[in-house]
């Protein structure tokens, strides 16, 4: 075979690929409604900024924000066809469904740091709020139903309730205890998109009739700051899932399930312990993960290796299991004495050579999960079969040092020893 | 008369609500309700009687009057054991707390008025503890309890802010001279000193005193428990108090002249007072603490309390009642202006009933367990014991000095911290300069340089949670929280320069005039603080292994309200930009590259704002201020833009850039290794600044030691900078076993097709 190179660049100028990406992304018919949607927005967003900076009014600006935050989801789903449509390439191994988890935070970090301006300025406010209010809300409720949102409808589910949700939840429960009848209505989650508009637009409403009724401007400011809270309880559990995917993070909902599928494998016959366990969600959903397996000296790598893939897989997609044993390159007699049972290293060296000894048809379960891996006692007695350590110095002579010292090994010693082995037996 | 009128009104409302319990506890519920509704007619009465007696000396008669009809009842001293000599002691600390709370209490009523006293003053102990237990603790109890919690504030500052009483009360009570002795004189001084009206003062005054109350009260039940019952206390607590107070009296009445007229008047009404807050409502209350549970015996209550307070002060003043009333006919010559109901009263009485409704309702909520596992039905289970074992609760000062030390420990949180710490005490400074000249402008510079400090603090957090451990859900640790906190501080200096970007185009055409007088010391103070800070932390980037930039650069902040910005500052950052596409590549501590462009942009900010005013006063240029602030916005932006796409490539995951070569060379490297046949599934990304993780699948064949395949392998991806790595070292026994294992037919297939591919290339190398 020749040589791969699998990082090679391929040089194009940005706007080049940019249009040649959004190129494939407009082959497909559903992101043109996305595409008309946003352009809809920036028209929308336009006129509502126009009409802010001309009544002044601070809560119509927060309200403003959550449209333009509409205009960061629509980017966003368009981002997810895009991912969509991509294969992962040798830079971006785990393909692009990151870039949906990174753009959801992006849109929801930036809407917070929005409201955080919002809190900081002042202003006061006249005129024509109720039409703001109206054309935002519309826009804002058609734009949520009418376009599918895949990554910003996982990321409301998945995260934990925002307190606004929570309180619209237990509000709504002590009503159907009073009305029954409401109950299919209001009990189940609210979508918390809905909800900050709904809120929102009430804020808005009640704002516009203390200021026309009993022209209490402070009110306005008020009720920017109550928008903005919102803002931030509705955005914060959203940014911080999406956040905790970014982070690497052993997703919190699946903690059980993987300890008892550990559990299981260090149960396994052969396994002594499970270590350096990473898992953690690649996009949202798809669960990635790596960990070390240590096993004893004569059990089968291969079939321990199969095994323990066998029941992680249906959970973790993108697995890769590391297979260790201690002292493998330690001369079976110098361990020979040593007493076992001690977990440091069951010792007794012998080459793995026989482990197929030990590969019975299926690993039974022990009955106690618990008393896993060192203290359990040796499966068959160890057996001194010293003819198949292979001694990697045979081309060159070189002998390993023994012991864990051999990890460290420098590689060119290694090349070279390895390239003396002839590798047929 | 009067109370029977409103307390029949309210009986009748309230018996609706009864249905509840048992009907055997209606009448204690009526006689709450009675005694409560007298306790507000108290409470105005000695409102009215305030206005002519001394406020100690009114106490005094009050702790006399109830202490003698205590004794007379209770007998605490012919009844008994005996109280020793410690127990007397702690008794009058006691009463000396005791009679400063009600002193407080009298006071706040004189400022503002029975009614707002009562919906200040009388909420009960369990309104009060869920409050605070929604304030100061985590788990306050569910979401209604908060909600709860918000109406109490939210009716507090009704009270402050909407209630427009204070205008009349400042006409109708005393311009100074009124304050007649060294007690209410102080705090006339200190509520004057505060700055806010009689009314507001009085308001927060009750309260503190609230909170003084309620910890007074829970502090007194063990010294109940201790003398022997709490009636007993209450008895004796009266009678010390009243002796505590007795020498004040004396004083005050030797020195001062009474405005009273005539005692025998007062009797009667005084009378009343003693009757009904003292007396009936400590023993209905006592009942029905015994036969009703506290939160419903205090929802009773309040909303008792409240709603005739709302009806009283309706028709405290009216015509209609002083006929009724002739008792008050020799007081009533001060008139009925002051303290009168406003909107904001009303809302605010309704929502503390609100309020008190929620906060003093039981929590349903069951408690809060972990998620342990599944059953193997599928059902969840639940830990319930861990809340119990894990409340450790640190004190402030130890987790103060332990966070300290940790953040002195290392150099990047320390060159923060003291540079936090110099800028929060510059923008302190100004805040209180500001506040001392009253100058608008420098308080909300102060504002901004506040707001400018959380980046900072933001930076210093996640540098102090790159240390952390690494724990169950963080399984490789904390380091990749710095590339976040850079990525969020980027995003943060992309939303400032938006903002300046729309500011100056409205500006643009729209020149504003802009007060330049303040404007150059503070931002040559503001110059050299963040001058120290760029040297501080272009020192930490050089010591660092990190070769980063600095890059970026943008004003912010300053140039808001109106201060132009640098050509200088132009110059600088271009060359500067130009450097950072040099050195973009090593940068790897994206937090501190996020904290030193903060920093630059605010020294930016300062230079500008310098040079403006410089413009504008030379030359008068106003045009000046917004082309400045608009070129700073885009140089910002810009420079942003390199952190960002750095922290964007660590955070999908992308292989990383300055390995690229290493790894490309090391894959080909592996693939020469003996034995090995090929490699698939090969990832590299960068975790953390430190921390370069890979995992890779590797096909060998049959006869090879698999363990010394991962240990070249490891040590040739080791050399490439991967040092967390993990092998999968795969035979055709592993795939021969993965079919058998696994039983759907898809994966079979997937595994035959791949064991092919192996079988394939292994042939190939045979035949070599």
């Amino acid at each position: 075979q020749g040589t791969i190179h699998p990082f090679r660049r391929t040089h194009r100028s940005v706007l080049g690929r940019l249009s040649q990406e959004l190129r494939l992304v407009t082959s497909d018919r559903r992101s043109w409604r996305i595409l008309a949607f946003g352009a809809l927005n920036l028209l929308c967003t336009g006129c509502l900024l126009m009409w802010c900076s001309s009544t002044n009014s601070m809560a119509l600006t927060a309200y403003t924000y959550l449209t333009i935050f509409d205009l960061f989801s629509l980017v966003t789903s368009l981002i997810s066809s895009w991912v969509g449509m991509k294969k992962s390439s040798q830079l971006y191994s785990f393909g692009f469904q990151r870039l949906e988890v990174l753009a959801v935070f992006s849109s929801t970090v930036l809407i917070q740091l929005g409201a955080l301006f919002i809190l900081k300025e002042r202003s006061v406010s006249h005129g024509r709020l109720l039409v703001g209010t109206s054309v935002a809300l519309f826009f804002n409720l058609f734009t949520l139903l009418s376009v599918r949102n895949k990554p910003f409808s996982y990321v409301s589910e998945a995260a934990s309730s925002s307190w606004l949700q929570e309180h619209v939840a237990d509000l709504s429960r002590s009503v159907c205890g009073v009305l029954p009848g409401l109950s299919s209505v209001l009990l189940p989650r609210m979508n918390p998109f809905v909800l900050i508009n709904l809120a929102g637009a009430c804020a808005l409403l009640l704002t516009y009739l203390l200021i026309e009724i009993h022209n209490f401007v402070a009110v306005d400011t008020a009720s920017a700051v109550a928008i903005a809270l919102m803002t931030f309880g509705t955005m914060y559990p959203m940014s911080l899932y999406s956040g905790k995917v970014l982070l690497q993070t052993t997703p919190s909902h699946v903690i059980g399930q993987l300890d008892k599928l550990l559990r299981e494998v260090s149960t396994l016959e052969g396994v002594l312990e499970v270590r350096n366990e990473h898992f953690w969600t690649v996009g949202f959903g798809s669960l990635a993960g790596s960990a070390h397996v240590r096993i004893r000296r004569d059990a089968n790598e291969q079939l321990v290796l199969a095994h323990v893939t066998n029941r992680l897989l249906p959970l973790v997609a993108t697995l890769s299991v590391q297979i260790f044993k201690d002292d493998w390159s330690r001369p079976a007699l110098l361990s020979g004495p040593l007493p076992h049972g001690g977990g440091a290293g069951d010792g007794h060296g012998h080459g793995h050579g026989h482990a197929h000894l030990s590969s019975s048809p299926l690993p039974p379960l022990l009955p106690d999960p618990l008393t896993s891996t060192p203290s359990k006692p040796l499966g068959p007695p160890p057996e001194f079969s010293f003819n198949t350590p292979r001694r990697p110095h045979s081309g060159l002579g070189l002998a390993y040092p023994a012991g864990p010292a051999a990890q460290g090994l420098r590689p060119g010693l290694l090349q070279g020893a390895s390239g003396g082995i002839s590798c047929c037996t | 008369m009067d109370e029977k009128y409103s307390s029949n009104v309210l009986s009748s409302g309230k018996l609706g609500m009864v249905e509840v319990p048992n009907a055997r506890l209606t009448r204690y519920i009526i006689l709450l309700l009675i005694s409560k509704v007298l306790k507000a007619v108290g409470i105005f009465e000695s409102y009215d009687i305030l206005k002519v007696v001394h406020i100690v000396q009114f106490i005094f008669i009050l702790k006399l009057g109830s202490a003698v009809v205590l004794l007379f009842f209770q007998k605490p001293f012919s009844s008994g054991k005996a109280i020793s000599k410690r127990q007397w002691i702690k008794l009058l600390k006691h009463s000396v707390l005791g009679c400063i709370i009600s002193l407080l209490g009298f006071f706040g009523l004189t400022l503002c008025g029975p009614l707002r006293t009562l919906l200040l003053f009388e909420h009960s102990d369990v309104v009060v503890l869920a409050l605070l237990a929604v304030l100061f603790t985590t788990s306050g109890g569910g979401p209604s309890k908060t909600r709860g919690a918000a109406l109490f504030i939210i009716a507090v500052v009704c009270l402050l802010l909407f209630d427009n009483d204070d205008l009349m009360a400042k006409m109708a009570e005393h311009p100074e001279g009124h304050h007649d002795s060294a007690l209410t004189h102080f705090l006339y001084t200190a509520i004057a000193f505060l700055g806010v009206a009689d009314h507001k003062g009085g308001v927060v005054l009750l309260v503190v005193s609230l909170c003084l109350k309620v910890g007074f009260h829970s502090a007194s039940r063990k010294l109940s428990v201790e003398v022997g019952g709490a009636k007993r206390l209450y008895a004796l607590d009266n009678l010390v108090s009243s002796a505590v107070l007795l020498p004040w009296v004396i004083v005050l009445s030797a020195t001062t002249e009474s405005k009273v007229e005539s005692w025998s008047g007062l009797i009667l009404p005084l009378a009343l007072i003693v009757f009904s807050v003292m007396i009936l409502e400590f023993y209905v209350e006592a009942v029905c603490a015994a036969k009703m549970e506290a939160p419903r015996c205090a929802r009773y209550s309040t909303a008792a309390l409240f709603l005739s307070a709302l009806l009283l002060a309706h028709f405290w003043s009216h015509p209609f009642t002083d006929r009724l009333l002739s008792v008050r006919t020799p007081l009533h010559g001060h008139g009925g202006t002051e303290h009168v109901l406003s909107g904001g009263v009303v809302v605010s009485a309704v929502i503390f009933v609100l309020a008190s409704s929620i906060l003093s309702a039981p929590s349903r909520k069951g408690q809060k367990g972990t998620l342990v596992g599944y059953s193997p039905e599928g059902t969840p289970l639940y830990n319930f014991m861990g809340d119990a074992l894990q409340h450790t609760s640190q004190s402030l000062p130890r987790f103060i000095k332990e966070s300290l030390k940790q953040i002195l420990e290392e150099y990047d949180s320390r060159q923060i911290f003291y540079f936090l710490c110099l800028n929060l005490a510059f923008t302190f400074v100004e805040l209180f300069y500001g506040v001392w000249t009253n100058s608008l402008g420098l308080i909300s510079d102060g504002f901004h340089m506040l707001f400018d400090c959380s980046a900072l603090v933001l930076g210093l957090f996640a540098a102090l949670m790159t240390r952390w451990k690494a724990t169950k859900i963080y399984s490789y640790g904390y380091g990749r929280v710095e590339i976040l906190s850079g990525f969020i501080n980027g995003l943060f200096l992309m939303v400032i320069a938006f903002f300046v970007f729309v500011e100056s185009v409205s500006r643009l055409f729209d020149p504003p005039n802009i007060n330049t007088d303040m404007l150059t010391p503070v931002s040559v103070g503001g110059l050299l603080v963040n001058l120290v800070g760029i040297c501080a932390f272009s020192h930490a980037h050089s010591h660092g292994a990190a070769k980063s930039c600095p890059s970026s650069d943008h004003g912010h902040s300053h140039n808001e309200h109106g201060h132009g910005h640098a050509h200088g500052g132009h110059g600088h950052a271009h060359g500067s930009h130009g450097h950072a596409h040099g050195g973009g590549g090593g940068g790897m501590n994206a937090n501190m590259r996020g904290v030193f462009l903060h920093v630059l942009a605010d020294t930016l900010g300062s230079v500008g704002v310098i040079i403006s005013t410089l413009l504008i006063n030379q030359f008068g240029w106003l045009i000046a201020d917004p082309i400045c602030s608009l070129f700073i916005a885009v140089l910002i932006f810009l420079s942003v833009i390199p952190l960002i796409k750095d922290a964007c490539e660590v955070l999908v995951l992308r292989a990383p850039p300055e390995h690229e070569k290493e790894l490309d060379h090391a894959l080909a490297k592996v693939e020469k290794i003996d034995g090995v046949l090929s490699y698939r599934d090969a990832h590299f990304w960068r975790h953390s600044a430190s921390m370069v993780a890979g995992t890779i699948h590797i096909q060998v064949m049959a006869e090879v030691l698999e363990q010394r395949v991962i240990q070249q392998v490891t040590s040739v991806l080791k050399d490439a900078g991967v040092n967390n790595l993990s092998v999968q070292v795969e035979k055709e026994a592993y795939f021969q076993h993965m079919s058998g294992l696994s039983s759907g037919f898809h994966e079979v297939l997937a595994m035959t097709q791949q064991m092919e591919s192996v079988q394939c290339l292994k042939d190939g190398t045979c035949i070599m």
